[in-house]
């Protein structure tokens, strides 16, 4: 088996990161809703914050399914496509950590807990491209 | 103009600057420069106003409990201590929960936003968004005891009040006037104080000379009008006076009025048609008619007439006093004439103090000079036009000065041109100030400048010089008054600037033009309006009369 270049690290942590973010989505979402029942939420900011989310959630499904596609494949492309997705799942999740409208304590946790994982995903990324090229 | 609405604007004062530091915050402390008792965080309070407080009636003071980490103010009385002695507290709450707030990115969420300040500009839409219905506080209405209130109204008396309409036996006094088109409508009720003048067309025929009742003296006349409304006490109306119109349309005013001239047909002409009705009611001012009188406008139709244009009209007099036409009522209304007059010698006296506001006398009106066609002051006749509410106005002449003239009666003559024969001395605050009430009437202050500078005035004292009047300026400052839902013009302030001029003896043969002007100006001082704030509802609790009742 020394010719599998398939990163297995890698493939456990997309597994992982699937199941979490579906839990982040609910959640966020929740907190959403009980944020516009609790506090003065106007429209004019829930809107984007509203869009910013369903937006990851979106962008979510290709980084995976190209990051596990291009680590059981063993070819470069998809995997540095997800990379390139990842970076922007990055910016999102940096958005709902710090430039959210209402940022509670659940939302710093559940965020720093996605960034570290993105973070540990890219490094494996990386190492699996280099091992693959 | 614009720089008075920008300034208007600066004026306007905004609310109070929000308090958002806890230390400096207190609920309790109500009494200004006092301290308030058990208000542990009042800063009126020394230390020896706490060693007597029991409690403190506000322990703590945060901020929002939101957040995840707050400030928080804590009072608390040490009693323990001898003295007790208050303890101050500035500690870091944390809020243990999970979904506390840590950052909050929308500045407005956690404050109240400021209510927008009431201007003239916004007080129109501002009424419209929150303006609605409100409660009236008269507690008469609350009575829910429907048998209680039919005693309390037996007692109550009726009263006139603006606007309501004037009840016959029967039913309304009639006013007729045109509805949709210009046929005369017999459904218009006479309004009480409302001075009202129509004119409508009504449909004749010599044939039914007899029968239509509104062309009828006595249609006008026939029922009596109620003093006060809902009572029996009745007044009738008289015929002050008949004027009979020929076909030609001649005039003559018939000596005995006391006769009923009711329409008959005489050589095919139908006469004693009412072509015009003109209602005088005198009132007392608790609401009260004591008088009502008519005064008609006969005339006659032929055989080709159709219809004949009725015009209609009531006026109202206060008793005692002498009917006199309103500026308006009360504020001034643009265009109409400012009512003045002069003291009565003998006052402060408490004799009749009473104004000669003799509008109907043109001359003793507040009038400024009109510039005639012929722009000779000497020739001009001395025609003269009223001041008109908020009509600025400019008007003058040229002076021919010859060598010839004397400096003393020219001076006389200017300030008889300028301000007129009988120039009056005090003006009427309101369009509808009344003579006897002195305290509406604003005095007009007089005022001299002159118009050369320092040197020349120096240099002149070493020449014989002449003063002569060469301009009048009147400035009208006014003010609006009452409710900004509907505002009253109020004068203020009335000057009467005469500015002169010096005048060189002329060398003979020469002649000199000056020009001489006479101005009124309306300037507006109304300062901008204060919101006002309801008085507290007054809560009002009687117990029932046998509350006590074994006792009492």
């Amino acid at each position: 088996n020394s010719n599998q270049l398939s990163s297995v690290p890698l493939q456990i942590l997309f597994y992982v990161n699937g199941i979490y973010y579906i839990f982040y989505f609910l959640a966020t979402l929740a907190m959403i809703i009980y944020k516009s029942q609790v506090f003065s939420y106007p429209d004019e900011v829930l809107a984007p914050d509203l869009a910013l989310l369903f937006i990851m959630a979106i962008l979510e499904v290709p980084r995976l399914y190209l990051g596990s596609k291009g680590n059981l494949t063993e070819e470069e492309a998809p995997l540095g496509l997800s990379l390139v997705i990842t970076v922007g799942s990055v910016i999102l999740s940096a958005y709902f950590l710090v430039w959210q409208t209402y940022v509670l304590k659940a939302d710093v946790i559940i965020n720093a807990v996605l960034l570290f994982t993105y973070g540990l995903e890219s490094v494996l990324k990386v190492i699996a491209i280099a091992a693959f090229i | 103009p614009p720089e008075t609405h920008a300034a208007a604007r600066e004026r306007t004062r905004s609310g109070p600057a929000p308090v958002t530091d806890v230390a400096k915050l207190c609920v309790c402390d109500l009494l200004v420069a006092q301290c308030d008792v058990n208000c542990c965080c009042d800063p009126d309070c020394s230390a020896a106003d706490f060693s007597l407080f029991t409690t403190c009636s506000v322990p703590i003071v945060t901020g929002d409990s939101h957040l995840c980490s707050q400030k928080a103010a804590i009072y608390s009385l040490d009693v323990e201590a001898n003295p007790p002695e208050r303890i101050f507290k500035l500690i870091d709450q944390v809020n243990p929960s999970v979904f506390c707030i840590y950052a909050a990115n929308y500045k407005q969420a956690l404050s109240f936003s400021s209510p927008e300040m009431p201007t003239s500009e916004n007080f129109d839409q501002l009424l419209k968004q929150f303006g609605s219905a409100s409660f009236s506080a008269e507690p008469d209405r609350w009575n829910v005891n429907t048998d209680a209130q039919n005693p309390s109204d037996a007692n109550e008396t009726y009263r006139y009040k603006y606007g309501v309409p004037i009840q016959t036996v029967d039913a309304f006094l009639r006013l007729p006037s045109p509805v949709v088109s210009s046929w005369c409508s017999d459904a218009n009720p006479a309004g009480f104080l409302v001075n009202q003048a129509t004119k409508c067309t009504r449909s004749v025929s010599v044939e039914k000379c007899g029968n239509i009742q509104a062309v009828s003296m006595l249609f006008y006349i026939n029922s009596s009008i109620l003093a006060v409304p809902k009572s029996s006490q009745m007044v009738n109306i008289t015929v002050q006076s008949i004027v009979v119109q020929s076909l030609n349309g001649m005039r003559t005013l018939l000596n005995g009025s006391d006769v009923l001239r009711l329409p008959m047909i005489l050589d095919e002409l139908c006469i004693n048609i009412v072509l015009g009705v003109s209602y005088h009611i005198t009132y007392t001012d608790t609401g009260e008619i004591i008088e009502a009188a008519a005064s008609f406008v006969l005339g006659a139709i032929n055989k080709e007439a159709l219809s004949v244009q009725q015009s209609f009209e009531i006026s109202f007099t206060q008793v005692n006093t002498k009917p006199v036409p309103l500026s308006g009522n009360p504020g001034y209304v643009v265009g109409l004439p400012i009512r003045a007059g002069f003291r009565p010698q003998g006052y402060p006296f408490p004799v009749e103090i009473l104004f000669a506001a003799l509008n109907t006398n043109k001359y003793s009106q507040l009038t400024i000079l009109q510039s005639t066609s012929n722009q000779d002051c000497l020739a001009a006749q001395g025609t003269r036009t009223p001041v008109l509410f908020g009509y600025n106005m400019i008007s003058g002449c040229k002076l021919r000065i010859t060598a010839a003239m004397k400096c003393q009666p020219l001076t006389q003559t200017l300030l008889d041109l300028l301000k007129g024969q009988s120039f009056p001395e005090y003006v009427a605050s309101f369009g509808n100030s009344q003579a006897q009430d002195v305290l509406d009437w604003v005095p007009i202050t007089h005022l001299h400048t002159s118009e050369q500078s320092d040197n020349d005035r120096i240099y002149n004292t070493f020449q014989s010089s002449c003063q002569i009047p060469v301009s009048l300026e009147i400035e009208v400052k006014w003010t609006k008054y009452g409710s900004l839902v509907n505002p009253q013009a109020r004068i203020v302030n009335v000057t009467a600037t005469i500015t002169t001029a010096t005048v060189k003896q002329l060398p003979s043969g020469r002649e000199r033009t000056i020009p001489i002007t006479s101005s009124v100006v309306f300037t507006d001082i109304s300062s901008p309006a204060e919101p006002g704030y309801k008085a507290w509802p007054t809560i009002d609790v009687k117990l029932p009369f046998d509350f006590f009742f074994p006792f009492v």
